[in-house]
Formats: structure tokens, sequence, C-alpha cells
């Protein structure tokens, strides 16, 4: 069966029983509303590969297009995975890194949409052992968006990986299905002021003994933007360590929703994961809604939890602020940039953070005016 | 007591809908359709408005599906058809002891229900199956005019209050089993306490299934007018058949302003009950509601006890418990609205997991864009004993107010080794610490219940934990 009939056979599926679509049906993420249409690409994904710093890129690492094999993703949304997989049929790359493939550098991926609909996948063929940091920036002004990222990270990899989404406008639909090897370690951050309406569904499996995540979150949500995030993490195998740090300041007309759902299979021993919310709501029409999941089916672990907590800025700590010459505006702005930085400033290296910094002051300037 | 024939004669044409039992002087054949629905409320002899409440609540019960979450598997195994929905032992509901048939009052006996009165209590009600067969209140309360009554009396003796609160809070069409219950209830307890009468000692019902493939639909109704309060406390219990029964009650709490309404239960069905409840109250200014949830059996529980903060400064609590043990799933939680500003509310969740049974949380707490300065909080503690058993935690949390302080955190955890191995080095045996440990983890629970609840409770969770090393 193509992916086009895949889609087709499941696109009416989708319930809001499944918090997955409790709140953003996937007709207001579908590009034309109407679930059944699988339109045709505008016009192809601009894609580059570069040193953050621009010089050249390490030996060991290449992006390409190729014809992927059709595997059979676990765990993952059937719906808005055949879709994207049904529209990305002549927009497919592999991120390759070689066995040991290091850079002292952190890399930069652009994927630039500026036409009306535009669909990319991407698989990551991640080589054990492998050393790196990576920021995919995915901007433009596209009326629609989607990214597809499936993959394995290599056994005992260590990589620092980045999304910021920081479209003008439009639709982003973002899937993540991302397996981690033995002893692999990954810290993936999404850094978000972007898109008018974001749906993301990012999946993450530790497949193998001892793989260990961080996921974290820094969301700047404005004006009428519309966030949700849905993160998945799945502890397949003992040993493994997870945790989720999600960080989301919501002001304006804005709404930012945030669903985790952990799991713990059983056989999964020594099993050490959690999941934190916190929302920080700026403006009385904004909004922050959070469901954070568990289910635990191993009685030997080490501990599972989660926490969500929404609140205002805190009126002690501004009232000191002002006390030591900060205006209102300026207290809260740093206030707001203070929230947003404790993920932030786990994840990548010192010169890293301070590139990610610049960009999130920039985005809360933009706010402020 | 009624033959079969006046039975019959009640009930009209309807020839093949009930038969005589052994116990039971009304049994209605299995199986739920419109003339089953009027045929009940004709044999309570209800007034014209209950009837089309009830054949209402029936037709969307028809029209509504099942619903898309929880435990999907078990709610498809319920078969409504093989169901009794009426079922009446007793011709009356008495209110001296030695008036009640004396196969139920042995049954009650051994439940401790009349000793328990004398000693505890300012009322008790006592359902058998369809019907309450017993009841009785504090003399000094009814002078102060608390009205205590069984369901349908009270809908007898005061139409008007009935009507003017019956589905006010849980409207039949809020979900298919408040339809079901709406449209076949009987029984449940009416409670009207006036004006700044506080009820000192709790009131209490005790509801017993003791046929085969029954369903049991009381429905409860609680207002507490201004400046009153009172502790309702039910529990519920019934005999291990091969084939399941249905409970799936209605609670309707009104708690006006400065108010204050404790319901707490302790649920104890056997293995085979399907408990599918909708238990929700309406808090009025500065009125307090709180909820004290102890589930200890039935096979699937979906109960979600729930409070809407409608009035400024009013409080909600919930506090519960689950142990789910082999083949159980306990789905319980707990769901709060804040709707006004400068409402507080606490939820505090405790469930065991063992021999293979499966404990979950599932919460919704939401504050609107009008309520400023609301605070809650949600803890949820969930203890796994062995490799076989599963524990969830689904909490929803929407916040619409920028004002409002919310928390909630869960973890699920096993059994400390250290507490094991300090309370063996004291002495006990690893069965005993065990039972110890797991009576420790449900103490905020226990100390919220009267004291022969919590006792029994106790026993209760000491038999469930007898075999679980080795």
């Amino acid at each position: 069966m193509n992916a086009i009939n895949r889609y087709k056979e499941v696109s009416g599926t989708t319930d809001k029983a499944d918090h997955l679509w409790r709140y953003t049906p996937w007709k207001k993420v579908h590009p034309t509303g109407d679930i059944k249409i699988v339109p045709e690409i505008d016009k192809e994904v601009k894609l580059r590969l570069i040193n953050l710093d621009e010089t050249d890129l390490a030996e060991g690492i290449s992006l390409q297009k190729e014809n992927v094999l059709e595997e059979k993703l676990e765990d993952i949304d059937p719906v808005a995975t055949s879709f994207m997989k049904a529209v990305s049929e002549k927009s497919r790359w592999v991120l390759r890194t070689k066995r040991k493939f290091t850079s002292e550098v952190p890399l930069l991926l652009e994927i630039e949409a500026n036409s009306g609909f535009n669909s990319l996948e991407l698989v990551l063929d991640i080589g054990e052992m492998s050393e790196f940091e990576i920021v995919t920036l995915i901007k433009g002004e596209s009326d629609w968006t989607g990214f597809l990222r499936t993959g394995r990270i290599g056994d005992g990899s260590n990589i620092n990986d980045i999304t910021v989404c920081l479209q003008k406008k439009g639709v982003l639909l973002r899937l993540d299905s991302i397996a981690l090897g033995r002893d692999a370690n990954m810290n993936t951050g999404t850094v978000s002021s972007g898109s008018e309406r974001t749906k993301a569904d990012l999946r993450y499996r530790m497949a193998e003994n001892g793989s260990h995540l961080q996921v974290l979150g820094s969301i700047l949500s404005r004006d009428n933007m519309y966030l949700d995030y849905h993160i998945e993490i799945k502890h397949d195998a003992p040993e493994t360590f997870s945790r989720l740090d999600w960080h989301a300041a919501c002001g304006g007309k804005s709404r930012t929703i945030g669903t985790g759902m952990l799991k713990v299979a059983k056989g999964s021993t020594g099993t050490d994961a959690a999941q934190n919310f916190h929302n920080l709501l700026l403006s009385k029409d904004a909004e922050a809604d959070g469901i954070p999941e568990l289910e635990v089916s191993e009685s030997n672990v080490v501990g599972c939890g989660h926490g969500i907590a929404n609140g205002p800025i805190d009126e002690n700590q501004l009232f000191y602020l002002q006390s030591r010459g900060f205006s209102e505006s300026d207290a809260k702005s740093a206030l707001i940039a203070a929230f947003l930085n404790s993920t932030l400033v786990k994840m990548g290296s010192t010169g890293l953070h301070g590139w990610l910094s610049k960009l999130l002051t920039s985005e809360l300037d933009i706010m402020n005016k | 007591m009624k033959t079969s024939q006046e039975a019959r004669d009640a009930v009209g044409d309807y020839k093949s809908g009930w038969h005589d039992t052994e116990n039971s002087t009304i049994r209605f054949d299995s199986g739920l359709s419109e003339k089953v629905v009027r045929d009940i409320s004709k044999i309570k002899n209800e007034p014209e408005w209950m009837t089309e409440v009830r054949v209402k609540a029936y037709r969307h019960f028809a029209e509504r599906k099942m619903p898309t979450w929880g435990n999907m598997s078990m709610l498809e195994q319920i078969d409504f058809e093989e169901v009794c929905y009426y079922l009446r032992s007793s011709s009356a509901t008495e209110n001296d002891w030695d008036e009640v048939p004396e196969e139920i009052r042995n049954t009650f006996e051994r439940l401790g229900i009349p000793e328990a009165e004398q000693k505890w209590l300012s009322g008790v009600t006592a359902q058998y199956e369809s019907e309450a067969v017993y009841h009785s209140i504090r003399e000094d309360l009814v002078a102060q005019g608390v009205i205590f009554l069984d369901m349908d009396s009270g809908l007898r003796e005061y139409p008007e209050i009935v009507k003017k609160w019956f589905c006010s809070v849980v409207p039949y069409s809020d979900n298919k089993f408040s339809a079901l219950n709406t449209a076949v209830w009987s029984g449940g307890s009416f409670i009207y306490v006036p004006k700044g009468v506080h009820v000192e000692m709790p009131v209490q019902a005790y509801f017993r299934i003791n046929a085969k493939n029954m369903g049991q639909f009381e429905r409860t109704l609680i207002i507490a007018d201004e400046g009153s309060s009172i502790h309702y406390v039910e529990g519920c219990t019934a005999p291990t058949y091969s084939t399941d029964s249905l409970h799936s009650a209605v609670v309707e709490l009104v708690a006006l302003p400065g108010s204050h309404i404790r319901y707490s239960t302790v649920q104890n069905w056997s293995a085979n009950v399907y408990n599918l409840v909708t238990k929700r109250g309406i808090a009025h200014e500065n009125a307090k509601i709180e909820w004290v949830d102890g589930n200890i059996g039935s096979k699937l529980t979906m109960k979600y006890p729930s409070v809407i903060l409608k009035g400024e400064g009013s409080h909600a609590e919930v506090i519960s418990v689950a142990y789910s043990g082999s083949g159980q799933h306990q789905d319980a939680g707990a769901k709060i609205h804040h709707l006004a500003s400068n409402t507080t509310s606490k939820i505090l969740s405790k469930s065991i997991s063992k021999d293979g049974g499966r404990g979950s949380y599932r919460g919704m707490v939401t504050v609107s864009p009008k309520a400023n300065n609301c605070k809650l909080n949600v803890v949820c503690d969930a203890l796994i004993l062995d490799d076989e058993s599963r524990s969830d935690t689904y909490p929803t949390m929407e916040v619409a107010n920028p004002t409002a302080r919310c928390e909630h955190e869960a973890s699920v955890s096993k059994v400390s080794d250290d507490q094991l191995f300090y309370l063996m080095s004291r002495g006990h045996t690893e069965e005993e610490a065990l039972a110890l440990i797991v009576n420790g983890f449900f103490e905020p629970f226990t100390r919220e219940l009267p004291m022969e609840y919590a006792v029994e409770l106790n026993k209760l969770m000491a038999l469930e934990m007898e075999g679980s090393i080795g």
C-alpha cells in the first residue's frame, strides 16, 4: 500500500479522547481543513547544513536526498505520520554521520519554507559514538510547513539537538520519532516563538539499555499564537533515564498546550523518569493547558514522576527588581527571560547558549513592542 | 408484602417483565427498554414530570455511545440486556429494625450497621437491591428540620424541593451512565439541612447488591442550606458471583452559601461489579465540599468526584485512595472547576496496584477567565507492589486566568527497601512490614474517616495484603 492510500485509510480515526488530539483536532492542522485531501507540495523546502560559525563542516557528516525505505514506525500517531509520509515523497533527506563523527563547532541545519505549502521528511542516521551539537532552524513565511523527523541515535553517541521554530506565519506540523541506542545520550530542546499555529508530536524511545534523554522546551507565545506540543517518552529497556523540563511563557491572546506521556514498559527495570511543565501566564487573555500523563507497568523503578505548575510572574521578584532600579516592563522582561533561560541554559554548550539567548532576547523585544 | 398479582397489577400489561424469586417481591426481567423505564416509574407511583425525565434520559442513554477513553475493553463487556434494572426485596422502607425482613436484617447485622447506628451515627439508610429497606434518623435532628429520607420517600413527601434540584448538578445528558441512572434510578438518599443547622454526627447509607446480574442505580441528593453542615458516609458491598453486576449511581450535592458538606465513601464491591458512578457538587459563596473516597473492590471503577466552585471564596477537597488487585482496574480521580474568584481546592490521590491490578488517576482542574486569585494543588502518589501491576496518571489542567496558582505533582514508586528493612529489623515479618507501610501510605485518607470506617479499612487492607510475600 502506498503512503497516500495508507493515509486515506486512517484519516478519520482521530479521537478527542486521545490527548494528542484533545485540544487541536486534525482538521485544524491539515493544510486545507478537508482531511480527505492529500495536497501537492508547492515548492521544495530550502535546506542547508553549515557550521554555526560558517567554517567548513568536519569530515564524516552528510545531508542528502535519498529514497528512504518504508520502515514501520513504532508508537507514533498513524494519521499525522501517514499524511506526512504521503506529502513528503519528493522531499526526503537523510542526515548521516559516520561512526565516531565529532564536531567541535555546533552545526546549523536551516530549513526555509517561503511558498504556500511545504513538507519535508528528515531521517537521522547517527553513527555509533558520534558527538556533536546541531541546531535545526525552521523559518520562512509559508502558509503550511510539515516537518517529519525519524531515525536512531547510534550506540554511545552524545548529541545536543535543538530545534528553533521561528516562522513568521502559518501552520507548523512537526513530528519526531526517534529511538536512542545503547548508552546513547541525547539532549533535545525546542525554542519556539513562531508560526500562528503549531502542532507538534515529539516521541522518543529509550530502545536500549543505558540510554539517557533530556527533553527541554523554551516556548514564548504572543499575539494570537496557538502552540500545541505533545511529548511522548517511552522507556523500553532497563536502566534508562529521562527528564522533560518544559517552560512556556504565554502572553497576548495566545494559548500554549503541553501534553506529555511517559510510558514505562514492563521489564524496564531501573527506570528513572520525570516530566515537569511550567507555564507563566502573562496576560488576562492568555491560556495555558497541560496534561502530563504517566503509564507505568514496571514496579522495580528508581522513580517515575511528573509535575505541572501554572502561575503569574512572582510579585516579590517583580518588586525586588523594581527596588533595584528596573522599570516595571524591564523587570517583567528580565523575569520572563530568566524563566525561559532556565531550560535554555541546559540545551547546549556555552557558545551555543549565547547564540540561543541572543535569539530569544530579540523575540522578547518583539513581544515588548 | 406485595403478592405477585399485586405487582403485576401495578405494572399493568407488562406481563413478562418480572418474576418472583425466593427472596424478592418484584423482579423485572433483564433488559432495558422505554417500557421498563415507565414501569419503574409507575410501580413507584411517581409524578408525571419524573416519568418524563426518566424517559428523556433513557432516550439519551440509548443514543449515546460508550466512552472512547478509559478501559474500553472492560466497558465493552457490559451487556446492558443482561442486567436486571429493578428488584424489590422488601415491600416497604421500615424505620424499626425488627420490621425488616429477617434475611435482609441478618445481612446488614453481619455488616455491623445497627451497631454502628447506635454508637456513631445520626441516621441510617440501608438499601438492598433497588429499594431502601430501613431508614432512621435521630429525633432531635427531625425537630431541627433536618430531612433525611430515602430518595423515593423524598420525592413523595417533598416533590417541590426534589423537582427544583434533581438533575441540576448532574444533568442526565452529562454522560452515558448518568443518563442510565436518571432513567432507572431507585433508592438513594435525600437530605436537606436547614439554615444554620450543624449535624454533628455523620449520617450513613449502606448499599448492598445481593442478586446476580443486578443493577443498582441509587440517586442521592444532598442540599445544605446557608451556614449548615453535614457529614454523609456511604458503604457498599456485594457478594461474588461468576456473572457481573452493575452499580451506576448519581450523587448531587448542593452547598449553599457558607455551608459544609463532607461525603465519605468506602466502596468494597466484589470483583464482579462494574462501579460507574457520577458524583458532583456545587459550592456557592464560602461553601466547602469535601469528597473522601475509598475504592477497594469492584472489577472496574470509573469515578471522578467533582466540585464546581461557583461562589466566591468556596473551597473543595478530594482525598481518595484506590487499591487494585487481580483483574481490577480502579480508574478514579477528581474534577474541580474554579468558576469564581478566591476559590481554593486540593486533591490528594493515593493508589496501590498488586497482583496484576491497574490503578489510574484521571483528573481535571480548570480555572475560568473570570476567576481571579484561585489556588489549587494536586498530589498523586502510587505504589506498585509487583511486576504484573500497572499505575497510570492522567491529569488535565486548563488555566485561563493569569492570577491563578496551580500545582500538580505525581510519583510512582515501589515500596522502599529501607522502610521494609527497618521494620523487619524491629521484629516484624516481611508481610507485616508491608501491611504497615501500606496502611501508612493510606493514612492521610483513613484519618479523615469516622473511626469505625478507618478501622474497617485497615482490616480490609490487611486482608488484601495477606499472601503478598513469597
